[in-house]
């Protein structure tokens, strides 16, 4: 099994020593052997992240082996061709460690179907080449017309479409386009929000990869990341493509409640072990405060190598 | 006088490849190196959908040179500020301003590739008047808690962003090209000015013409800051130079200036392949001036002379060694 960190912005300190507070974990967190950091975007606090692929670009840098993940990221704040190149230019600092997890529609006031054409959009622009794209919230070129077929298409193959380099077109708007860079990995991991059940049931038949946030009880997230991997056999998807995220409130030698694992470490090994059989996920995301409370090192000696073994 | 300078155009030019992680690596190495070496501030460009893979995202890109670096100033150079709205923007500047603590400078420009504008949905012809109401939305952002803005392009009522950033307002500056009329724009907004590569005469002119519009119209002396890009061919001897200046000249040529329309007249208006005879691009061409090192030295002494704040060298190494010794 997997185990990632995320953390909770959601708090008034100072933006400057609580970001660094998180960049230090991550740093130790990489150098201890965690798989995974997530950091949401949110512009609800003082410590808040707006953009959480420019934060992560610094922790790129500054790490070796841990996946850097945008959290929580939304449709409407950013063109999608951004949201591909963000998510490339990371996957290029990090030589191949990006990830992103979009918030279901609902959670951003948004279609269900605006989501879903961002996440096709952005796995077409960091895989293929010329190409175009019709959706009902996206138009890629923007001058792309209703002749186009619905979704990602490109040149056909007898096309008589000439090559012409784009530094001899001009003004000329091309009517199939790539976006760059590409990233270093083919195709980085894109996780959605499964809080709602029509993006359950979308994400687990199209393989994309569900997340199931810390605000929900612990017996209800199992049980949708269950429902998820019936979903997805059903549809014949492969286990392999796809890396299902249960996030959880920790706490070693403490008690657990809905919400919180809590427990000896080897109470803590046995809950999780029994929760990854039913929920048939493989990746646990510990969502930790900012804080620096000694628990890192004890999970990461005590839990961690029982977990990941 | 800071000294500027890039660090490392991330891109697989058809002329000059390399291998594209290895790049992205190399340009936060390159920020390490120019805060050793003694420069004030790096900075990063834009450009989207280039065949080379061309950083898209500048302000992410010195995301990752904030984190290796302690001192140094990170500067874009341009962002194109017409392409994004200018929430977003004032976003994207306000989490490097966090990351860095305080050490984000924003040069702003227009842009000019068409499929930029095309793609991104922004008429081109709207992208003077919007990268100056969008540089006084990103003021508004970053100094006030709460803010309103009605301009003919951006309209914001009661907005409140969090996180603050640490300057307030965030440092930043026009980049409007060498002609007169971006020095005009920029004098009449009152906003501080970084002048494109021109020729040094045309330089200075540039300069007293944005200081006496920016004067007039009643912005106070202080506030009417000036950059300037210059690159300098420099060699040991002026053969040499004049060598470099072919080398690095042509690939431009063929690409930003034929196919991009990246020079513009006198009126603001892109031109489309012009011959190299065109007197817009001979302009361009002697920008680069091509000088002995004892000429280098002369040339920037004119430029401090000229009172700027700031000045732009691509030059790294060779600035280090041979000019910043001369004015540190």
């Amino acid at each position: 099994m997997k185990v990632g960190l995320s953390w909770d912005l959601d708090q008034n300190a100072d933006p400057v020593e609580t970001w660094r507070s998180v960049l230090d974990e991550i740093i130790q967190a990489d150098g201890l052997g965690f798989d995974s950091a997530w950091i949401p975007e949110g512009r609800d606090t003082a410590v808040s992240c707006p953009q959480p692929s420019m934060y992560l670009t610094g922790a790129a840098v500054k790490t070796k082996s841990i996946q850097l993940v945008a959290a929580s990221r939304t449709v409407g704040h950013a063109h999608p061709v951004r949201i591909a190149e963000e998510v490339a230019v990371l996957d290029l600092y990090s030589q191949g460690r990006a990830g992103i997890s979009f918030l279901s529609g609902a959670n951003q006031q948004v279609a269900e179907q605006h989501v879903q054409e961002v996440v096709e959009f952005v796995k077409v622009a960091w895989t293929a080449d010329e190409f175009r794209y019709r959706g009902d919230y996206l138009q890629f070129p923007s001058n792309t017309g209703d002749e186009a077929p619905r979704g990602a298409s490109e040149p056909e193959p007898n096309s008589a479409l000439e090559y012409v380099p784009q530094w001899e077109a001009g003004p000329v708007q091309p009517e199939y386009l790539t976006v760059t860079p590409k990233p270093h990995q083919r195709l980085p991991m894109v996780y959605i929000e499964v809080d709602e059940e029509t993006t359950l049931e979308w994400a687990a038949r199209q393989g994309v990869s569900p997340v199931v946030r810390a605000d929900v009880p612990t017996e209800e997230a199992v049980e949708r990341l269950a429902r998820y991997r019936r979903i997805a056999d059903d549809a014949g998807r492969s286990r392999a493509e796809v890396d299902p995220i249960l996030e959880r409130h920790m706490v070693i030698d403490g008690a657990g409640d809905s919400h919180t694992l809590g427990g000896s470490s080897d109470e803590l090994i046995k809950i999780v072990r029994q929760l990854k059989l039913v929920g048939s996920f493989r990746h646990l995301v510990w969502k930790r405060a900012v804080s620096d409370d000694g628990q890192l090192l004890r999970f990461a000696g005590e839990i961690q190598p029982l977990l990941q073994a | 006088m800071e000294f500027w300078t890039g660090a490392g155009t991330v891109s697989k030019n058809r002329k000059m490849p390399t291998a594209i992680a290895a790049g992205y690596s190399a340009a936060a190495d390159a920020a390490i190196t120019a805060e050793k070496l003694g420069f004030d501030g790096v900075s990063a460009a834009e450009h989207h959908f280039m065949y080379d893979a061309f950083t898209p995202q500048p302000l992410q890109s010195l995301a990752a040179m904030a984190a290796v670096t302690e001192r140094v100033k990170l500067l874009t150079g341009a962002m194109l500020l017409p392409l994004y709205d200018p929430l977003e923007a004032a976003e994207q500047s306000i989490t490097l301003d966090i990351l860095s603590n305080g050490r984000v400078c924003m040069g702003l420009g227009m842009g000019y590739r068409p499929l930029e504008f095309n793609t991104f949905g922004t008429a081109k012809r709207t992208r003077g008047a919007r990268l100056v109401e969008g540089m006084e939305v990103l003021r508004l952002a970053t100094s006030q808690e709460t803010f309103s803005y009605s301009g003919k392009h951006y309209q914001y009522e009661n907005v409140s962003m969090l996180p603050r950033p640490v300057q307030s307002p965030i440092e930043m500056y026009f980049c409007g090209g060498a002609t007169p009329f971006g020095a005009r724009r920029a004098g009449q907004a009152g906003l501080p000015y970084w002048l494109a590569n021109s020729p040094t005469d045309h330089a200075e002119e540039m300069i007293k013409e944005y200081r006496r519009i920016g004067l007039e119209a009643g912005h106070p002396a202080e506030q009417l800051k000036v950059a300037v890009f210059k690159d300098l061919c420099i060699a040991d001897t002026m053969s040499e130079a004049f060598e470099l200046r072919d080398f690095m000249m042509n690939t431009f040529y063929e690409e930003h200036i034929l196919g991009y329309g990246y020079l513009v007249d006198a009126d603001g208006k892109n031109l489309y392949n012009p011959p190299k005879e065109h007197p817009i691009y001979q302009r361009f061409y002697s920008s680069m001036a091509c000088v002995t090192p004892e000429m280098a030295i002369e040339e920037v002494k004119r430029y401090e002379r000229m009172g700027i704040d700031a000045i732009y060298m691509g030059n790294r190494d060779l600035v280090a060694q041979l000019i910043l010794p001369e004015f540190k």
